[in-house]
């Protein structure tokens, strides 16, 4: 079993050590992240100044969400990677269904395999964060089920960002579809600001959506916006959506590189 | 010479494995290499096709941007054959030259035998196995080398690219680490394994790849144009790498190049396709005696002679003092041809040329392959 996987963790390990090739790409996202932390206190703050706290939710909570909302930005990036895409663009693609391998398998454990780098800057990040702004920091019972929500999170992140890199199979160019990717999943995700935020009825449409399974689930048991008693039913949701996005890039996956069979790359 | 010899043309490691299966249509129509197969069929070629077809759907697009907008709305399919009924048939350890020129259907075979095209039509069996049936199984049994796409990664050291390949294909380690202490000894690797990949020179690179495509001991290797871009050492270098593994290991060399020099160095027998049909399977050295039929003598006379003439003979190119003779060595002899030119005219000196195998090729791709006349098709 552990042969049958070693391939796997060869390509996590590599794609490691991949990025830590990238100093430059190491130190301007530590940076970048500061800056963006930075920004959001002098956004909430000026909106606090002159508006009565919404649904009820104080000032530090808000920038304790947001603050974690960026640092999980290092991981859940719906644009974390492009790999499939780069590939499919340049034809290498060929080289890896040539291989006696699982190419999805690869595909996830290379992605992963650059989380685990970057979740390393985490520490570093936080570090650099908390110089700028004061981060509630809940129980630890809360704290696990973000940790396990987070998990959860990260699969949701990743069948979606498989199923983008898949439309390639059929255009080959995906900016626009990353782009809007992004923002759909920044905005309706619950990144940017607590999907609370929206119209309620808005708010129906965007709990519909796989997209609050990414960020707003983890930051709402984070913020105690989800309290123990809804722990089962918020995670069981993210487990849906992980089922559901899973099977779709299934499906998705055989077509596309069916049609790589058939066209020949 | 004896005609059904010259049908079957292989390496094989031990004489008594000198089997091949028939085929159909193609015998006496246009493969003159052709599959007689004398004796019993006791064992099954390693590489063999059928009637292997392959098509394409392309979309038909009208002229400059109008029709480049017109096509996002209206599409128009037209079908591309690219393969059309190919009967390969290789032996284990054969070393065999695909050749053709550009878009003639090399590709399209090659990745039909790695198992990553399905073809339209035909059947392929690659060492037991129908490759796109068992792409993954199929994998471990061959190797690919490109000539235009490294397989190494990117990013990584050299070492760690080979390093993964042995997880990849579960090479066990006395193995790995003997085949790599091998490849890095004839191969010359040693001063670049710690270089990450991007930073290797292109014939660094080619070494390194094919190191890559062998760690794994695999029975067959594709190479397509291996050597192409790389400097004549470099070349070399390849080149003799190829024979030692076929040599040593007994592996099947399957190996399309438009640097013939490469099919003359190291294969016995070629496949010629072309416009997606095999036109010639058989011996290099026959499609030569066959189709390399015209000599050409060079004359340097002692003087100018702006109307040389001598009837019956052709000139293919005149520049005083010097003229080159066109001749058919199955009707004159060179020595024939010299003694009628010294009869009429005082000369100073004289060569021979013999056909290039590269203008063979190149003519067989302008005019088509015709049997050559005075042959006799095998019965």
């Amino acid at each position: 079993m552990l042969a049958v996987l070693d391939p796997y963790f060869q390509f996590a390990t590599k794609a490691m050590a991949r990025e830590a090739t990238y100093r430059f790409e190491v130190f301007t996202s530590i940076g970048s992240l500061a800056v963006r932390v930075y920004l959001m206190r002098v956004v909430w703050v000026a909106l606090y100044a002159h508006n009565a706290a919404p649904h009820g939710i104080p000032l530090h909570t808000i920038i304790t969400y947001s603050a974690v909302a960026l640092l999980m930005g290092l991981i859940l990036d719906i644009d974390q990677t492009s790999l499939l895409h780069d590939k499919l663009h340049d034809g290498s693609i060929v080289v890896d269904f040539m291989k006696p391998i699982s190419v999805p398998l690869y595909l996830f454990a290379d992605g992963t395999g650059e989380v685990l780098f970057h979740a390393a800057l985490i520490i570093p990040s936080l570090a650099l964060a908390l110089l700028i702004v004061h981060i509630d920091v809940p129980s630890l019972p809360v704290l696990g089920a973000f940790a396990l929500s987070f998990f959860l999170a990260y699969f949701v992140g990743f069948f979606l960002n498989l199923i983008q890199n898949c439309i390639a199979f059929w255009t080959l160019e995906i900016s626009a579809v990353q782009l809007i990717m992004t923002w759909v999943t920044d905005l309706l995700g619950g990144q940017i600001v607590p999907l609370l935020f929206f119209p309620a009825a808005v708010q129906n449409a965007i709990f519909a959506l796989p997209f609050a399974a990414m960020f707003s689930t983890p930051l709402m048991i984070y913020t105690g916006q989800i309290s123990p008693a809804g722990y089962t039913q918020a995670m069981a949701l993210q487990v849906f959506w992980i089922v559901a996005l899973g099977l779709i890039a299934t499906v998705i996956w055989r077509a596309g590189a069916r049609r790589v069979v058939v066209q020949g790359g | 010479m004896n005609e059904s010899s010259l049908g079957v043309v292989s390496l094989p490691r031990n004489p008594d494995l000198f089997r091949r299966e028939g085929t159909g249509s193609k015998r006496t129509a246009d493969a003159p290499g052709g599959f007689a197969a004398p004796g019993n069929r006791s064992l099954m070629p390693i590489i063999q096709t059928r009637a292997l077809r392959k098509t394409f759907r392309s979309v038909v697009r009208g002229e400059g941007l109008a029709g480049a907008v017109g096509a996002l709305f209206s599409r128009r399919y037209e079908e591309k054959v690219a393969v059309e009924n190919v009967n390969i048939s290789i032996e284990e350890g054969e070393v065999v030259g695909y050749i053709g020129p550009n878009g003639a259907g090399k590709s399209t075979t090659i990745k039909m035998l790695t198992g990553i095209l399905v073809p339209t039509s035909g059947t392929i069996e690659v060492a037991g196995i129908v490759p796109h049936e068992k792409r993954r199984q199929n994998a471990r049994n061959i190797g690919v080398v490109f000539g235009q796409r490294s397989q190494l990664y990117w990013d990584l050291p050299l070492r760690e690219s080979f390093e993964l390949l042995r997880a990849i294909y579960r090479v066990p380690r006395d193995r790995y680490r003997a085949n790599l202490a091998h490849f890095v000894e004839i191969l010359d690797l040693d001063r670049f394994m710690a270089t990450p990949v991007r930073q290797l020179s292109l014939g660094e690179r080619m070494r390194g790849d094919f190191a890559a495509a062998l760690l794994h001991d695999p029975k067959i290797v594709y190479l397509d144009e291996p050597t192409i871009g790389l400097d004549v050492v470099a070349k070399e270098a390849i080149r003799a790498f190829i024979a030692d593994i076929n040599k040593r290991l007994g592996t099947t060399v399957i190996l399309t190049t438009h640097d013939l020099a490469d099919v003359e160095r190291l294969c016995r027998r070629i496949v010629l396709i072309d416009a997606g049909t095999v036109i010639y399977d058989g011996k290099l050295e026959r499609l030569r005696d066959e189709y390399g039929t015209h000599r050409t003598l060079i004359v340097h006379l002692k003087d100018p002679q702006p109307d040389f003439a001598l009837p019956g003979v052709e000139i293919e190119h005149s520049e005083p003092p010097t003229v080159m003779l066109k001749f058919d060595r199955r009707t004159t002899t060179a020595e024939a041809l010299i003694r009628r030119v010294t009869e009429r005219y005082a000369i100073t000196d004289v060569a021979i040329v013999e056909p290039e195998i590269e203008d063979i090729v190149r003519r067989i791709y302008l005019e088509g392959y015709q049997k050559p006349p005075a042959r006799a098709v095998e019965t």
